[in-house]
């Protein structure tokens, strides 16, 4: 009989996941995050090389954070030590105050209540506002003179709104649209705010609502609609850096000043549509930008070009060591969750078996974490794990724990009952049943349970992304943002193709554990 | 008279409140006899027949082994001195003939190579060739080798009593027929013990040395095949009798 081997396949199976991870914090290092679009990427990154050019100071770059709320609980609780904010968000989204003042009012209120509250504090600004407004295919206005809101209310009625999801939610964006103006729409359509762009100029929406340093202004041929009512808030740019980062290392004060009012709309705009739809990474803009304001301190100014409008496979080969690294993350992450999830899962659902009063319940609400939407557990998480792989792990874990708990419990409650009968009957200890007959007996279902758990894992783990984990979900993410399939599939694919592996390594494990004559 | 060696002492059964399977059940099992418990389902014959090595227990009353109250008594070493035999045999699907045949061996710590010999042993009693047999698994067999290896099991460690609960009960008529031939035979040659339920009648006439009838959770009648014949106590036991096929009862 092989049940010994069986227990070894297991434990080997979880050794093998727990691969090492990466270490965590030292001396002398900044960590400089970003949110999840190009603007916020590469503001992120004139500062980390602006940092890295002026002082010796190590910099870790947690860019591509999942939203104002995990990008702000980042940086409070110190997860990273600064990062690209716009004194709306500030003023709207984390102080909650209303969405009035003019652009000194809304900073003069974030800097004294961000500085009282959490000793946060907001830079002088870049120079530039990257605030909402609307705009409308000029294909879409029928020659009709619209140059304003007021203009848009009299024919938004048979007309379709596109909008990301932040902006039909928040208070500043169409909620209080609506009110200010009295502007009601055919229909509002939820979109990704990377495809409304491509949606418009199908004429599948007729409005949308734009960020005003948008690239990708520059060649659609859109009308920006003037504010007339002055409803947005400003939304000047500027860095926001913990006070305790700026009293260690003083100098960051002065050498990120040197960026006050470098920048403004127009330049913005052509950075990013760089970034946007010239496919250019953030480092390379980032460096010419610094190198044309001469803030390097050499003229190591390179630019290159990407070449990943040559092709999948060829973006995916000159892209291939960062790749690589991707996908070694990536399996990190799943299997370090999976292995995790396995060590406490297997046990729950053999503890389970003995209580069959509480196990139903028990695993129910095991089965609520399932509908948990994966951006609101990282959010809920951040305040207690940061960011980074642990909180990543732990969300994934909390995922992969359901299929594993029900598969090892009902596996084994209902496992051959005339054979555990007859085992008890003459005179098995309940243990020696568990051990020789129920396991073995259930060990396939158990398998199942894992194989299915590793699939959702594998495929989850993308969400790492979105809180500095790195992982395949990081080209998918970014490719989303730039609308570039390319970059999306980079990540999409590598990840498909371990999801499948780990299907077909766990589906062969689980014809190993099955035993003869079952 | 033999020595007693189950008895059960006004023995009553409720699963929950209410939910009453026996009432006052009195029996005696002397040393050596085959008695059969029959009734229908629900009857509560199953339920009796499981308090003799502990896998139920009475609501009240007293149930007696070798004239010892099997409450003081260690269930898991009482199980594996009484034989246990079930309707669909209860092997391990994943144990050979011979793991299967030497569980109680197992249990009991033998040594590996008086296991093997025992088991040897048992597959020729029950008529099973140990070479060609002992490597098997279940689903390898056919329902009277399952059924043969399961009554090979229970007899592992040479239990003086023997539990069978329906052990005929999923065969074809002609295979029950040959096992019921069979078990007639290691009857003679073994003097066990052995107390069997079953609800076919000709069974009970043709293997029971002594035959209790239950109806309803009531022990309405024990005695020989002609005690029930001659002088039946209750009308449900003439109606019981009428069932059996004719010319059957030897």
């Amino acid at each position: 009989m092989t049940r010994g081997l069986h227990s070894v396949c297991l434990v080997a199976l979880v050794f093998f996941v727990l691969l090492p991870s990466p270490a965590f914090s030292q001396e002398d290092r900044i960590v400089v995050g970003s949110k999840n679009f190009m603007e916020s990427k590469l503001l992120a990154e004139i500062f980390a090389q602006l940092i890295e050019a002026r002082t010796d100071l190590a910099v870790e770059r947690r860019l591509g954070l999942a939203g104002t709320q995990v990008c702000f609980e980042a940086l409070r609780t110190g997860a990273i030590d600064l990062y690209p904010e716009y004194t709306g968000t500030g003023l709207v989204s984390i102080l909650q105050q209303p969405p009035t003042g003019d652009a000194r009012t809304a900073l003069n209120v974030v800097r004294a209540e961000f500085l009282k509250r959490w000793d946060l504090w907001w830079l002088s600004p870049l120079g530039f506002e990257n605030a909402y407004a609307l705009a409308i295919p000029r294909s879409r206005t029928d020659g009709a003179p619209l140059r304003t809101i007021s203009d848009l209310v009299k024919i938004a009625p048979s007309l379709t709104g596109g909008f990301g999801y932040e902006f039909i939610n928040r208070p500043d964006g169409l909620p209080g649209l609506e009110t200010r103006y009295g502007l009601t729409f055919q229909r509002v359509q939820a979109m990704q705010q990377s495809l409304k762009y491509q949606a418009a100029a199908a004429g599948e929406i007729d409005v949308l609502d734009v960020y005003t340093t948008d690239g990708r202004l520059a060649v659609y041929d859109f009308v920006v609609l003037e504010d007339d009512r002055q409803f947005f808030p400003p939304y000047e740019a500027s860095g926001l850096i913990r006070g305790s980062t700026l009293a260690e290392h003083p100098e960051l004060g002065s050498i990120l000043g040197l960026l006050a009012n470098a920048f403004d709309a127009g330049t913005m705009r052509q950075l990013n549509y760089r970034l946007q739809e010239g496919g250019e990474s953030p480092e390379v803009v980032a460096r010419d930008t610094l190198s044309a304001l001469h803030l390097l301190t050499g003229d190591e100014a390179v630019t290159q070009p990407v070449p990943h409008r040559d092709g999948l496979l060829a973006y995916a080969w000159s892209k291939r060591t960062t790749l690589m690294r991707r996908t070694i993350e990536h399996l990190s992450l799943a299997g370090l969750a999976l292995g995790l999830g396995i060590l406490v899962a297997v046990p729950l659902g053999l503890l389970l078996e003995r209580h069959h009063t509480v196990a139903e319940p028990v695993i129910r609400g095991i089965g609520l974490t399932q509908t948990i939407p994966s951006i609101a557990l990282l959010a809920f998480m951040i305040p207690v794990f940061g960011i980074g792989m642990l909180p990543a792990v732990i969300a994934l874990w909390i995922y992969s724990l359901f299929p594993i708990v029900r598969n090892t419990y009902s596996g084994l409650r209902d496992a051959a009952p005339q054979a555990v009968d007859a085992a008890r009957a003459l005179g098995m200890t309940e243990w020696q049943i568990l051990h020789w007959v129920r396991l073995p007996l259930a060990a396939p279902v158990i398998m199942a349970g894992v194989r299915t758990a590793g699939v959702i894992t594998v495929g989850t783990t993308t969400l790492a992304a979105f809180i500095g984990a790195g992982g395949l979900g990081v080209p998918i993410v970014a490719g989303l943002q730039m609308a570039n399939t390319t970059v999306i599939l980079s990540g999409a694919l590598p990840s498909a193709a371990l999801a499948l592996m780990i299907d077909g390594f766990l589906g062969r494990v689980e014809t190993w554990v099955r035993p003869r004559g079952v | 008279m033999n020595p007693s060696a189950l008895s059960i002492r006004d023995v009553s059964k409720e699963f929950s409140p209410g939910v009453r399977v026996l009432t006052h059940v009195d029996l005696e099992v002397v040393q050596g006899e085959t008695l059969i418990l029959i009734g229908e389902s629900g009857s509560g014959k199953t339920t009796l027949l499981r308090m003799f090595n502990g896998l139920t227990h009475p609501s009240s009353g007293e149930v007696c082994i070798h004239g010892e109250p099997i409450q003081v008594k260690d269930p898991i070493d009482l199980r594996r001195h009484v034989g246990y035999v079930q309707q669909d045999a209860g092997l391990l699907p994943h144990w050979t003939v011979e793991e299967n045949v030497g569980l109680v061996a197992l249990l009991l710590g033998w040594e590996p190579e008086r296991r093997t010999s025992r088991v040897h042993e048992l597959l020729d009693l029950v008529q099973l060739d140990p070479q060609q047999f002992r490597a098997r698994y279940p689903i390898e067999l056919s329902g009277g080798q399952r059924q043969r290896v399961a009554f090979a099991r229970a007899l592992a460690a040479d239990p003086a009593i023997v539990l069978l609960d329906e052990p005929f009960g999923a065969l074809d008529a002609i295979t029950r027929h040959e096992l019921q031939r069979q078990f007639l035979g290691l009857k003679q040659r073994l003097k066990k013990t052995m107390v069997m339920v079953t609800h076919d009648v000709d069974e009970a006439l043709r293997l029971g040395d002594r035959i209790a009838v239950l109806k309803d959770g009531h022990l309405l009648q024990t005695g020989t095949a002609t005690d029930l014949l001659n002088a039946p106590a209750h009308d449900y036991i003439v109606q019981l009798l009428r069932h059996r096929s004719h010319g059957d009862h030897s």
